[in-house]
């Protein structure tokens, strides 16, 4: 039987409930979400509102606010606020019915057993007999849910664990009933990954499952290991950070965010869920939480928790945190360690950094994490194969569910795992059996590459077991070891990707744009034309590219080497023009942020094919310049392109221009690929990569399906306003800065800009030629780079990395 | 010389930007249903005698484009005989069609025309929809600067407090709020059969018509505590706000002119006369300050004092310049005592820009009338810096 889910029902409208409906919108699913008709009386106030018990928009209150919380979230839940109209509401008592063509159904009430078992004993009622339903609880065990369904039932149902904010954490976890058909489980492993764009692990169905089980003792042991050596929570935060590769909010920040009482109780419940675990007295937890749980210091939802954030007497921001000895808030004080700070000036990789602090004897800082460290991986080798059967399970959930860098056996690996068992004999740690038996074997390290791939160490078959490659994840670095680059420089690579399809990568700092990126760029063409199918240009950067090079600008500007400065933006315009015109077809793939420059590049593919979360821009104007690598034309063909013939000439541009003139002149940034279609920088035809790992996959196989037909573009005509445009923009200008919102500097840049759009002294609704606009850019990117001012906005951005405004 | 009467003078309600009750209606439309209204209130006047229609209308373009006054004179079944022509001077333009039709009249070139102004804010946008400053103006672009800015400069350079201007958007509201509860617009009003459209039973898009004859603009209650919440939309950290600003409004009104003598021949019971009219010129970037210059040179030419007024419509196009005029006037104690916006203004109940000169003609003779006073004078500013003022004597 085969499955798919074209509709969906989330049942429970909380904030994860809201949230998960909210990404199902993103990925194109409708969805239903219903909740519990209000268990009280509608206030004095509701009833002042015209609402009362018996009126639908009482009775859907809940649905209701949890889909306007979404709508409001942030960072955001939607893509695009639009997204939110493919979420009905309803409730539990009158809209039953709208679940009966629902494809798949999750359930995100309230941990309670008795609620859950109730719930889907209602369900079971209404829903097609196809339908896959699932439950979103993060530690009750399946079991137990699914005890009083039909057998029939229960063969379709598994536990679907999205992790909080959905939209942005990868991990998903997935959990099989003991009666759960396989196919089930195949094909939701395929739609979250393929089309909701998740990591999927399976897990075994034991209390808290995998990333809550680890996560959590990862963060009692951090705790603990906090009270063992008398650190204060700054110290504790300043250690188990950045060089661990874990996120900013360090751990304790982390507590304050997800919530003080949520931590508590899942530490509290998995006490008693895991009795015989060897650490169970780990996860009580210590006195000083149950004090701040008393006193209600519940972290950022009550500002104040492990940290405080308040105003002193003179109104100025101050952040305090807690000393668990008194139970005061004291002033904040980075702490610092010359281990750490030695470690992170470690030459090399994070591995090299991670490695450098995990022996250091400098300073206390070496032994936390020594013992810390130890500790998580001791813990997680004995979790196997007790919630899962292997290491890269482990390593996923806490790479994916908590924004580790590294799992533990990844982090193993880093420091050594022969090493790191001499410092566990020496911290009187028990070692476990399976890893002296790893050892004796000669097996050194979790993972290891051969030939033919990567291999994990399976503790049960005691050997290498190669991983199974998906050929939807095309992974560079893999193929460059394998010789299939095609050509480099320094600032970029050519890597052949198979089926005759080249990747154009880009490699330097930020992936900023320099000029071995722009040769690259001309180079990749030629070679493309010559022996290639097509090209991809697209990298694993966190970020595709962030703008040009500002530090280069900088330094001709100062050294007065116009003519190279000239030369390097025609060197630009004319390499991503050849990528335009190209006889074979070019694909850009930008994820992460694509700013200035970055967002020109994925605006002169022939077709992209974005990442959801993209974040896209031309924020030239805060260094104040205007685009000049093609992007001011390129917005200006894209907001005119599609209209008939005759119509550009005579048609009322006016919105279409203050619409390309606020975009560029305010530097506005899309927040997601959808935005970035709104805004106009990607074609609204163009399809979205949900899944960024098979980003590059989906990418080359457009490239493959263009090559087919593919023809050389004919070269696009610009239909612009001429002068009036210029008199629209200083009208507008001229209230914008009249009301405080724009300075007499950005008044002239933007002014630069107007010039740009114009087109040139002609009658409104003249075609003009790309050449004539990318004329008009260099001439006033140059004139603004001789400017002071935009010189001490370069300056500014260079030195305190945000913009100045003067 | 003849003498010019008005006869007759009605309005349609004020209906609000974009969410109000005639914003899916057309502006011709609306000043069709007034003129037809207008004309079944004086029978004796067969559709043949009149002359001409001249529409006030700030934005002539699209809907109210193609000669609005020919287009509302046929659209209310006049006939092909009577002509029609559009005046514009932005937001002067009722009063402006009102002072031309008379000056017409005197003159003895036409004995009867209707009179007026018709505005779709919701339809047709401040600026027009096709705005093209002229591209040279560089060193002269006040002349396209934005109302708002004007207001918060006649704020910054008078000294008009936040709160003052708060204390009028309140004080326009109640009296607005007033005047509906004691229904003393229901006689001047000619109700609109306001068009929706809007999805039937099947999904499919339909238009309705449903009947709109009241104001829907005023807030109310309306606090003081409530209005220094909002922010300027206009500039950062400025004063002029939504709550103290004229709000954005549908609407149309007409009046009825002809002469003494026609007016005798038919019959009709003149009910005043629009003695003087005056427009005087001030700074763009102040536009507001026009009552201030207007009112003066009105008074002069009738060769009045203020003390001679009873009544003021002075538009509040925004409290500012409404309190700078009154008080450069020295009439803002006369403003407390209700005698200038006696019934609120267009914080209330709306600017529909072109239509509003005919508009507050209309609501002053129906209170001139009411109170049994003398004379009253519409004034308002002008987009661009100016102000016009019409002295109106009841007969």
């Amino acid at each position: 039987m085969s499955y798919e889910i074209k509709k969906a029902a989330i049942i429970g409208a909380g904030v994860m409930g809201a949230t998960i409906a909210a990404h199902l919108a993103n990925a194109g699913i409708e969805s239903v979400m219903l909740d519990i008709v209000p268990p009280f009386d509608p206030s004095e106030a509701d009833l002042k509102k015209g609402l009362t018990k018996e009126s639908k928009a009482w009775r859907n209150s809940f649905a209701v606010n949890g889909l306007n919380g979404a709508v409001k979230s942030r960072p955001a839940s939607f893509y695009s606020k639009k997204n939110a109209s493919m979420v009905s509401i309803g409730n539990l008592e009158d809209n039953l019915d709208m679940l009966k063509d629902v494809d798949f159904i999750l359930e995100v009430v309230i941990e309670n057993l008795k609620i859950k078992q109730e719930l889907f004993a209602k369900l079971e009622k209404v829903i097609k007999p196809d339908c896959i339903v699932a439950t979103n609880t993060s530690g009750l065990p399946i079991r137990e849910i699914s005890e009083k369904m039909s057998a029939k039932n229960k063969e379709r149902f598994l536990g679907v664990h999205f992790f909080n904010p959905p939209r942005y954490m990868k991990l998903v976890e997935v959990i099989p009933g003991e009666t759960t058909k396989k196919e089930i489980v195949d094909y939701m492993t395929y739609f979250l990954e393929n089309v909701v764009g998740k990591g999927v692990v399976i897990c075994k169905d034991v209390p808290n499952f995998i990333a809550n089980r680890i996560g959590t003792y990862d963060i009692s042991n951090a705790v603990r290991t906090m009270l063992d050596k008398g650190l204060t929570i700054p110290e504790l935060d300043a250690i188990i950070a950045k060089v661990l590769g874990r996120p900013g909010s360090a751990i304790c920040g982390t507590i304050d965010l997800v919530g003080i009482d949520t931590g508590y109780h899942v530490m509290k419940n998995l006490v008693e869920a895991v009795p015989n675990d060897e650490m169970v007295k780990t996860f009580i937890p210590p006195e000083f939480m149950d004090k701040m749980l008393e006193n209600k210091w519940l972290g950022n939802k009550t500002k104040q928790g492990f940290y405080k954030k308040t105003k002193d007497e003179k109104g100025k921001r101050v952040k305090l945190a807690l000393d668990y000895n008194t139970m005061e808030y004291v002033p904040f004080t980075k702490p610092r360690y010359e281990s750490v700070k030695e470690a992170g000036k470690t030459e090399g990789g994070f591995d090299d950094k991670l490695k450098a602090l995990f022996y250091s004897e400098k300073d206390i800082a070496g032994e936390v994490v020594r013992e810390y460290l130890c500790k998580n991986f001791i813990y997680s080798a004995n979790r196997i194969p007790e919630i899962c059967d292997t290491v890269y399970q482990v390593d996923n959930t806490m790479k994916w569910g908590y924004n580790h860098k590294k799992g533990p056996f990844e982090t193993w690996d880093a420091v050594g795992v022969k090493e790191s068992v001499e410092v566990m004999k020496t911290l009187k740690l028990k070692v476990p059996k399976k890893i002296t038996e790893m050892l004796k074997k000669g097996c050194e390290s979790f993972y290891t590459k051969k030939e033919d791939g990567k291999y994990y160490y399976d503790f049960d078959k005691k050997g290498y077991v190669k991983m199974e490659d998906n050929p939807k994840i095309i992974l560079l670095p893999d193929l460059k070891a394998k010789n299939k680059v095609i050509k480099e420089n320094a600032g970029a690579s050519l890597v052949d990707i198979g089926d005759g399809v080249v990747c154009l990568e880009f490699r330097t700092k930020m992936n900023a744009i320099d000029g071995d990126v722009i040769s690259m760029i001309e180079d990749s063409c030629d070679i493309v034309e010559k022996d290639f199918a097509g090209m991809v240009v697209a990298n694993h950067g966190t970020n595709f590219s962030v703008g040009a090079n500002i530090f280069q600008v900088l330094m001709a500007v100062q050294n007065a080497e116009w003519d190279m400065l000239d030369k390097l933006i025609h060197d630009l315009q004319y390499a991503l023009m050849k990528m335009k015109y190209l006889e074979k077809p070019v694909v850009t793939a930008p994820a992460g942020m694509a700013l200035g420059g970055g967002c020109e590049i994925s605006m002169h593919g022939q077709r992209c094919q974005p990442c959801g979360e993209t974040y896209m821009g031309l924020v030239e104007v805060g260094v104040g310049v205007i685009p000049a690598g093609g992007g001011c034309k390129e917005l200006m063909v894209r907001c005119t392109e599609g209209l008939p013939d005759g119509i550009g000439a005579v048609l009322n541009m006016q919105p279409i221009y203050e619409k390309v003139l606020m975009n560029i002149g305010q530097a506005k940034v899309a927040t997601s690929a959808m935005e970035a279609m709104e805004l106009g920088y990607i074609r609204k035809t163009e399809n979205i990569s949900l899944n960024r790992d098979h980003q590059i996959w989906d990418a080359k196989e457009l490239v493959l399906g263009m090559a087919k037909t593919h023809k050389k573009k004919k070269p696009d005509m610009i239909p612009v306003m001429g002068e009036n445009l210029m008199g629209i923009a200083r009208a507008v200008l001229f209230n914008m800065k009249h009301g405080n919102y724009m300075s007499d500097y950005d008044e002239h840049v933007t002014m630069k800009l107007a010039w740009i759009l114009s087109g040139g002294q002609c009658l409104e609704g003249t075609f003009v030629t790309e050449d004539a606009i990318l004329d008009r850019e260099r001439e006033a990117f140059l004139s603004l780079a001789g400017e002071q001012k935009t010189q001490d906005r370069i300056m500014h951005m260079l030195t305190r990395g945000k913009p100045l405004r003067n | 010389m003849s003498e010019a009467v008005i006869v007759e003078t009605v309005r349609s309600p004020g209906g609000r930007y974009r969410r109000g009750a005639l914003a899916q209606t057309r502006g011709d439309e609306i000043g069709i249903q007034v003129l037809k209204g207008l004309m079944k209130r004086v029978p004796q006047i067969k559709p043949e005698d009149v002359d001409d229609v001249i529409c006030g209308c700030s934005f002539p373009e699209a809907e109210q484009g193609m000669n609005l006054g020919r287009v509302i004179a046929l659209g209310a079944g006049l006939p092909i005989t009577t002509s029609g022509m559009v005046v514009n001077r932005f937001c002067s333009s009722g009063l402006q069609a009102i002072a031309d039709a008379t000056a017409k009249i005197m003159a003895g070139w036409s004995d009867c025309i209707v009179a007026g102004g018709c505005e779709s804010m919701s339809h047709i946008p401040m600026g027009g929809w096709i705005f093209r400053p002229h591209p040279e103006w560089g060193d002269r672009p006040m002349t396209y600067v934005s109302m708002g800015i004007t207001a918060e400069n006649v704020a910054a350079d008078y000294n008009i407090t936040r709160e003052d201007q708060d204390k009028m958007g309140v004080e326009s509201n109640r009296r607005a709020h007033e005047a509906i509860q004691k229904g003393l617009w229901k006689d001047q009003i000619i109700p609109i059969e306001a068009w929706k459209y809007g999805k039937d039973k099947n999904g499919q898009w339909v238009k309705t018509t449903k009947t709109f004859d009241m104001d829907d603009g005023v807030r109310w209650p309306a606090t003081l505590e409530n209005m220094a919440k909002l922010k300027s939309p206009f500039k950062q950290g400025g004063s002029a706000t939504a709550a103290n600003s004229s709000q954005m409004t549908d609407g149309a009104a007409f009046t009825m002119l002809m002469s003494a003598e026609k007016a005798k021949e038919l019959k009709l019971k003149p009910i005043a006369k629009l003695t003087h009219y005056a427009v005087a010129g001030n700074k763009p970037e102040e536009m507001g300050v026009g009552p201030r210059y207007a009112i003066p040179k009105v008074l002069k030419l009738a060769g009045l004092k203020l003390d001679d007024i009873d009544l003021f419509e002075i538009n509040e196009a925004f409290a500012a310049q409404a309190i700078y005029s009154c008080r450069e006037l020295g009439i803002e104690d006369r403003y407390w005592k209700g005698e200038v916006n006696p019934n609120g203004g267009a914080i209330a109940i709306g600017h529909p820009l072109g239509c509003t000169g005919a508009k507050l003609t209309c609501q002053l003779l129906n209170e001139l009338k009411r109170r049994k006073l003398k004379r009253g004078i519409v004034s308002m500013c002008i987009g661009g810096g100016m102000g016009a003022a019409g002295i109106y004597e009841m007969l």
